[in-house]
């Protein structure tokens, strides 16, 4: 009885804790989420002290994906194509940096504050400054004149979206600061024993990466797949964004959970593969 | 290797020209060995040469890093005779300030500036003792559903801001709170607002990885949740508390979105709104025929008035930030 005390005891303390997060949560999410699921199937007209409430059902979703589809094919087709082709290259940069940044040389130090800048700047209106300015771009682009072989042996489907991930390149290695990070703090899990062991046993830095550095830090690949799907997809540049405004209520509503259900089923599909290359690799 | 030597040079003493050969050649082996260990190392990663590599690409993407900063610090200084001259590219002649006093002035920055900080401390702050608390109960207390609101928190961290945000201007309109600092201020109290969950997570797993004992200990001392947090776990957390702070603090300085819906029309408005207006003003002058060689330096001078307060809260704070980083298991 006293145990059973003390656990409800427990239980309400950890309510306690936990009660203004779900409070908010209430509020400003699961409130307003279901709401504007909601208003997604209604024709929302705002009148000077009242709002009214036609429903439509799935209107507002058959215009955007059948009637008027221009703007989710047109415009946030190609974005996605081209945050396809970033997301690879971000992990693979940031990954190279973050074991780079990781070994001891003189000089460390000055280098991470370089290398953390991007966490302060791309977050900001001043990347799209930098953007506007040209800064970009890389001008080894033009110079080699990638663009014309590109149009010329590509599809053109593929090769716009891979030509503006070339002109952006600099651009992707500056959205690369949080997943830096990420690797960063989760190779310093990595205990330095196994690496200890691995090079007594005459493993060579290749292997030993290959082998253990990697294997390690596939929870962390995975980490930063997931945020930088989400980071992309709330992208300053991202035409869909501005599309969702106060002009029409139901639309936008309608719009952005068109918008939401692809993101969710990508991160879906990011976990369903952790899940299965986390399998894979503990079964070995 | 010196017996066999010895040895050796028994053998040849009646013959000394090809022994001098053979004392050079050595030497000159030893010369080579030493250099190869100088260069290529025990291991690759301990030589000079991959030490170079690593040098030569840090550079580089350093310097991809810092060039915009330093096209933006040179051009904001540019007066017009360097603006035209293009023999100047980086290093301008003179140093003219009239751009910056300019941006400043269209930036209403002084009242900006303290606006912005005011915002930005007073919402990383509460974010991170809600966030605190949160990830503390998440990662050591028990409370019913916690599965669920796991979960939940998960998909509050996924969702992007454009699902909720119409009814939330409505909500918040209903509230009266339109043109004020309350949209932004409130949900930060209750552990939300800007990547709210996202330092949730990062207390989470902050708090998940240490020791059980620390928990037990404080019990068997009788001290209760509430005493156990303040006293003990929320001092320890020092570099998960720096990581957030920092995120925290640059993000909702930079963030145009929310104070962009909820307090445009405002007068009292924060840097990121202004410049916008500021962009808005030089592109309708542009438009109306007006153009200027200045725009540029103008631009590069406002960018530059808004990046300088995060750069200094930066630098102060990168030895705690980098360790944190390090220590905080920001991941687990």
């Amino acid at each position: 009885m006293r145990r059973l005390e003390a656990r409800t005891l427990r239980k309400l303390e950890g309510s306690l804790f936990i009660a203004p997060w779900v409070f908010g949560f209430l509020t400003f999410v699961a409130f307003p989420l279901g709401y504007s699921l909601f208003m997604s199937f209604h024709q929302v007209k705002i009148e000077v002290n009242r709002t009214q409430y036609v429903y439509i059902g799935f209107k507002h979703y058959r215009e955007i994906l059948v009637a008027n589809g221009s703007l989710l094919y047109e415009e946030l087709l190609p974005f996605l194509k081209q945050s396809m082709m970033m997301i690879p290259i971000i992990l693979v940069f940031s990954l190279f940096v973050a074991i780079l940044l990781n070994l001891k040389f003189p000089g460390r130090t000055l280098f991470r504050v370089v290398f953390f800048l991007p966490v302060i700047f791309s977050s900001g209106q001043i990347v799209q400054e930098f953007i506007t300015q040209g800064e970009g771009s890389l001008s080894m682009m033009q110079s080699l004149r990638i663009d014309y072989y590109l149009r010329e042996y590509m599809p053109a489907a593929w090769a716009s979206p891979i030509e503006s991930v070339l002109s952006s390149f600099v651009l992707v290695l500056w959205y690369s600061g949080v997943q830096i990070l990420i690797f960063l703090a989760g190779r310093q899990t990595l205990p330095a024993s196994v690496y200890e062991a691995s090079r007594i046993d005459g493993s060579n830095p290749w292997n030993t990466f290959w082998q253990i550095t990697l294997p390690g830090l596939v929870p962390y690949i995975f980490l930063n797949l997931m945020y930088t799907v989400v980071d992309l997809f709330t992208f300053p540049s991202n035409p869909i964004i501005s599309k969702v405004n106060t002009t029409n209520y139901g639309s936008s509503s309608a719009l952005a959970w068109i918008y939401f259900t692809i993101i969710l089923t990508f991160v879906l599909l990011t976990l369903l593969l952790y899940r299965r290359v986390d399998k894979a690799l503990s079964g070995r | 290797m010196t017996r066999s030597g010895e040895y050796e040079m028994k053998i040849e003493r009646g013959r000394p020209v090809p022994s001098v050969d053979w004392r050079l050649g050595a030497k000159l082996r030893n010369r080579l060995e030493l250099l190869r260990y100088r260069v290529l190392g025990t291991e690759i990663d301990k030589g000079i040469l991959f030490k170079l590599v690593v040098y030569f690409i840090l550079i580089n993407v350093a310097f991809i890093y810092l060039k915009p900063i330093l096209y933006m610090m040179t051009t904001m200084v540019k007066d017009a005779k360097n603006i035209l001259d293009p023999s100047v590219i980086w290093v301008p002649r003179s140093i003219y300030i009239g751009h910056l006093q300019e941006a400043s002035r269209m930036l209403h920055y002084g009242k900006s500036f303290l606006i912005s900080v005011s915002l930005a401390s007073s919402v990383s702050v509460l974010q991170v003792f809600s966030c605190a608390i949160a990830g503390y109960a998440f990662a050591r207390l028990d409370f019913p559903l916690k599965k669920l609101w796991g979960a939940l928190l998960l998909f509050t961290f996924i969702m992007p801001p454009q699902v909720t945000i119409l009814p939330t201007i409505m909500l918040f309109k209903q509230f009266g709170w339109m043109n004020t600092f309350l949209p932004m201020v409130v949900p930060a109290l209750f552990g939300h607002g800007l990547k709210g969950a996202m330092f949730v997570i990062i207390y989470r797993s902050f708090y998940s990885t240490l020791p059980k004992e620390l928990d037990e200990a404080a019990r068997i001392d009788g001290a209760g949740s509430f005493r156990l947090f303040f006293r003990v776990m929320f001092p320890i957390s020092r570099s998960a508390t720096v990581v957030v702070l920092l995120f925290a603090f640059v993000w909702n300085w930079n963030d145009f979105y929310f104070p962009s819906l909820f307090m445009f029309t405002a007068d009292n408005v924060p840097l990121s709104i202004t410049l916008a207006r500021m962009a808005g003003e030089m592109a309708q002058a542009a438009g109306a025929g007006e153009i200027t060689v200045y725009a540029e330096s103008i631009k590069m001078a406002a960018s530059f008035l808004i990046i300088m307060p995060l750069l200094v809260v930066y630098l102060v704070m990168q030895r705690w930030f980098i360790e944190g980083v390090e220590r905080s298991g920001l991941v687990e």
